[in-house]
């Protein structure tokens, strides 16, 4: 499975990517959502995309609203990472189309747990 | 009556205090640095002397603020290793973007705290910490040790009185 890592920390960058390798994705790193957009453009297309909310260039939001918008991003899951803990955030990230969020600080397990709801375990991991 | 209640309730509340500072702080710390020595709050301030580091990130909105974590300056290295959990020698972009991302999770943790908020800015670290309004105070603080040196964690709100008194 193939997961792009979408946050302008390169510590949290480290940190996600790090953690979805051991659970066996290949991973792919942006540090915005312009970034990841292009990363998209290329392809391939990966299962997965953890997205932070507040970066430069183009935000988390635009992001997941830009991605919603085109068809052929149908089958790319979209899991918000992200220090937005208020309850109207979260609600506005799920409105434009993100599939799970996930607040930061956050443990690995929480993050399994995560990608258990969506089906997103690769074959032999539990969460 | 009812007008009087209205009315206490429109004065500025303090809703971010050094329990929940601590709180944030302790869920970060058992997250990303569980591994490391542990995080030793004090109960009194400990002033950083000579160089700092200092990350910082504002909160927008009817109650703008500033949260910022401050460390003794060779500490910024370890706390970035033991963040990525490298070894190696790190790159000063690598300690600054560690240092900038611990200021990061505390203020988008704390900006949930804070009524009407808007968005978060992006962090900013420097070698100094930020100037306050003089109407701005202080909510909230928190001093640690950790490897043997202090980092001060710090949440300034504009108006209301200093430390959540009153």
């Amino acid at each position: 499975m193939r997961a792009l890592v979408v946050d302008d920390s390169r510590a949290m960058r480290k940190i996600i990517a790090g953690a979805l390798r051991k659970l066996g994705y290949e991973t792919v790193e942006a540090a915005d959502g312009a970034e990841a957009l292009k990363a998209l453009e290329a392809g391939p297309l990966p299962d997965l995309a953890t997205v932070d909310w507040n970066m430069p260039v183009m935000d988390g939001l635009t992001f997941v609203t830009q991605v919603r918008a085109n068809r052929d991003y149908r089958a790319l899951t979209l899991m918000m990472v992200t220090t937005e803990a208020e309850h109207g955030q979260i609600v506005r990230a799920l409105a434009a189309g993100a599939h799970e969020y996930l607040i930061k600080p956050f443990t690995v397990e929480s993050l399994e747990e995560k990608l258990s709801l969506l089906g997103l375990l690769p074959e032999g991991v539990q969460a | 009556m009812t007008e009087l209640v209205e009315e206490f309730y429109d004065e500025p509340t303090d809703y971010v205090e050094d329990e929940a500072l601590g709180q944030i702080v302790d869920a970060m710390w058992s997250s990303y640095f569980a591994h490391t020595e542990f995080l030793l709050p004090s109960f009194e301030q400990h002033d950083i002397e000579g160089d700092i580091l200092c990350a910082s990130v504002t909160i927008s909105g009817a109650r703008p603020g500033i949260v910022t974590v401050s460390v003794e300056r060779p500490l910024a290295t370890p706390l970035a290793a033991a963040l990525l959990q490298e070894d190696g020698e790190l790159e000063d972009e690598d300690v600054y973007d560690s240092l900038g991302e611990v200021a990061n999770i505390v203020g988008g943790n704390i900006k949930a705290l804070v009524p009407d908020a808007g968005p978060l800015g992006l962090p900013v670290v420097s070698t100094a910490k930020p100037l306050h309004g003089a109407s701005d105070r202080l909510a909230a603080r928190l001093d640690a040790n950790w490897q043997g040196q202090w980092l001060t964690f710090e949440v300034w709100l504009a108006g209301g009185s200093e430390n959540g008194q009153g």
